[in-house]
């Protein structure tokens, strides 16, 4: 339906211009349609027809593949994905009216979250308790997994952006020296972003492996700092970490490679003058090397992040359902739980959310100022 | 005094190389990982604490099993999926290069209303989040009635085109003006211009950009995974890979995994060492400004 939309698109019309513009410039403006037409057909069928669907299909309970009635539900799935409460604890009484504590530790003991947790418009899962001034409180969420999704996909790009960054500079700096075998450095870095991320992940999962058969347990091991029987993937205070080892090597060479690229544009006299008045390296790298560097990591940094954010193929593969990323939460309601309604309120925050990004680090770092 | 320079200077040497073979470990370790384990046979695989090359139980003595690849290459899914991927990524390439082409021609060397919003308009698509059309794209793929190959074909182009235009416009927009006067003082129509000058000389940065299409359509894994979800003939090598089974139901076949990461990696390294400038340069191209 979209396609024969699409195709019934005629090619803009030149505007008329005033008489005395030459035949020639009104042939190249023509051309000019005719050549762009074709790139505009493709993206309209799957950027933007999509992503106005995605937006519409978000305020309504759309179920994917059946025939049932798509009803507008307005911002319900929006209220369901992102509700949050808070509710306090009460210390939890016995018979008697007395405030019971745990014989072992001798802390006081609350009620269950589950009672005081609203029960509607939907039920509230409990996501997390803190203590504030004495008092116990009980954070609920009606979508307890996509908060959690949210939560771990931000953690996972601050650190792997962080991380990757000081390691990419790093690498950068070090193979801009002239050394033999630099070409075959370049290469080397280019082994880890040519191999396909769902054939790393695999290859990952596996040197995660929970017994000693795996790589990381026996250096564990060997180290001292573990049984060698640690389930990375499968313990939650390990999972985080083993995505981001994952993405942080997989990612750190592209960055390297950008920033390389932008120190080749740095002329080298400058370094010469610094030399000559008595700068040393480290105010040399300070003083020139970051500030003339800044525009590249800038855009790096940008399309660094806004992949991060989507990231889906790792988590997808390696934790599967037990724990999500927006983008593989996302995906499994769509195609586990048909509900296409929901999933594309998922997308639509997970845009929202990329966007802000865009803006605020095109403000932050002022990308499109020396335009 | 020089006895002191002489041996600071080896010391930062031998630190330098230290660091670049580090480096290079750190790099290519879980590559290495992969080949280790796909030629161990499963008892070696179980062997516990693995072993860093491939040795036999008992004595410990090396011993190299192919047999992992041998049913690698026995195996229909993982065939299919090297030919489905061949199909997707080449088409995808060749489309995105025709129609991006045509674009950044108009984009980098005619004159018309309209070219900076449409050159900002693919300059935000280049960063576009395909999750965000998911549902929607598959959507539009139900009421088309689509085969999942053909899906996979044109929904790739929504990260390949944005690319390749905004790639080949600056390309496009660096080459001499002169040359198209010269040709069309000798009577040539713009299509011919385009067609005879412009594009043998733009040979090169077709190359760089249809060799990045080809690796990011090859590595695709969300389009992929979704659109085949009812066609699992269609699958791609990393849907293959990621779902991977082995023939008999056992526990996860690591070796068999292994075997055929290594075997989907090697194409990838070869166009590497062949074209490491040009990706480089490609990789680069939308991102520092020259």
């Amino acid at each position: 339906m979209s396609v024969s939309s699409a195709g019934d698109m005629k090619a803009p019309q030149p505007k008329k211009k005033k008489s005395g513009t030459s035949e020639l410039m009104k042939i190249e403006q023509r051309l000019a349609y005719w050549l762009l037409l074709p790139t505009l057909i493709i993206l309209f069928v799957i950027a933007f027809y999509p992503l106005g669907s995605v937006f519409y299909s978000s305020l309504t309970n759309r179920v994917f593949a059946s025939g049932r009635e798509v009803e507008f539900v307005g911002l319900d799935n929006y209220r369901n994905l992102l509700s949050v409460t808070v509710q306090r604890l009460n210390p939890a009484l016995d018979e008697n009216g007395a405030v019971q504590t745990d014989p072992d530790t001798g802390e006081t003991i609350y009620e269950r979250p589950i009672d005081v947790l609203p029960r509607e418009p939907a039920r509230y899962r409990e996501l997390d308790q803190f203590s504030f001034f004495g008092s116990r409180y009980v954070v609920g969420a009606i979508d307890r997994n996509f908060l959690l999704a949210v939560g771990d996909t931000l953690q996972f790009t601050i650190i792997t952006i962080a991380v990757e960054t000081v390691l990419g500079l790093g690498i950068a700096l070090l193979v801009h020296s002239k050394f033999p075998g630099r070409g075959l450095m370049r290469v080397v870095m280019l082994v880890p972003w040519a191999i396909p991320t769902a054939v790393s992940s695999r290859m990952w999962e596996w040197m995660f492996a929970s017994t000693r058969a795996g790589f990381f347990n026996v250096v564990f091991q060997n180290l001292g700092l573990s049984d060698g029987q640690t389930a990375f993937l499968a313990d939650a205070a390990w999972q985080l970490p083993a995505m981001i080892a994952i993405d942080v090597w997989k990612t750190t060479p592209f960055m390297a490679l950008l920033l390389l690229a932008g120190l080749q544009l740095i002329p080298g006299d400058l370094y010469e003058a610094a030399q000559v008045d008595g700068a040393n390296k480290f105010r040399q790298f300070w003083s020139i090397t970051l500030p003339l560097l800044k525009p590249t990591l800038a855009v790096a940094l940008v399309f660094r992040t806004l992949d991060a954010i989507r990231v889906f193929d790792l988590f997808q593969i390696v934790l599967a359902q037990s724990r999500y990323s927006m983008a593989s939460y996302a995906y499994y309601e769509l195609i586990n739980g048909q509900r296409m309604g929901y999933s594309s309120a998922t997308s639509v925050v997970i845009f929202i959310i990329i966007t802000v990004f865009a803006v605020l680090y095109i403000r932050l770092l002022g990308v499109g100022d020396d335009e | 005094m020089t006895n002191k320079n002489t041996f600071t200077y080896i010391i930062g040497r031998v630190l330098f190389w230290l660091m670049i073979g580090l480096i290079a470990l750190y790099l290519l370790f879980p590559f290495y990982w992969a080949i280790n384990s796909s030629l161990k046979n499963e008892n070696q695989l179980q062997m516990t604490p693995a072993t860093f090359i491939p040795r036999a139980p008992q004595t410990l003595e090396v011993a190299i099993t192919l047999q992992n690849y041998a049913s690698v290459f026995q195996n229909e899914n993982f065939l299919r999926g090297l030919w489905q991927s061949t199909i997707v990524a080449v088409s995808t390439t060749v489309l995105s290069l025709v129609v991006g082409a045509f674009a950044a021609f108009a984009l980098g060397k005619l004159r018309f209303r309209g070219r900076t919003p449409s050159l900002y308009l693919i300059l935000s698509m280049t960063m576009f989040p395909q999750v965000a059309v998911l549902t929607g794209l598959y959507a539009v793929i139900r009421t088309l009635n689509l085969p999942a190959t053909p899906s996979m074909i044109l929904s790739y182009l929504l990260f390949t085109l944005p690319f390749t235009t905004w790639v080949m416009t600056a390309f496009f927009r660096g080459l001499p003006l002169d040359l198209l006067q010269a040709a069309q003082v000798d009577g040539a129509t713009p299509f011919q211009t385009f067609y005879m000058v412009l594009l043998p000389l733009t040979l090169p940065a077709l190359v760089t950009t249809g060799l990045l299409a080809f690796i990011n359509a090859w590595n695709e894994y969300l389009f992929a995974l979704t659109f085949t979800t009812i066609e699992p003939n269609a699958r791609t090598v990393p849907v293959v890979i990621a779902l991977f089974t082995g023939q008999i139901s056992r526990q996860e076949p690591f070796g068999e995994i292994m075997a055929a990461a290594v075997v989907v990696t090697i194409p990838l390294l070869i166009l590497v060492l062949i074209f490491q400038q040009k990706i480089v340069d490609g990789l680069t191209a939308g991102a520092v400004k020259g």
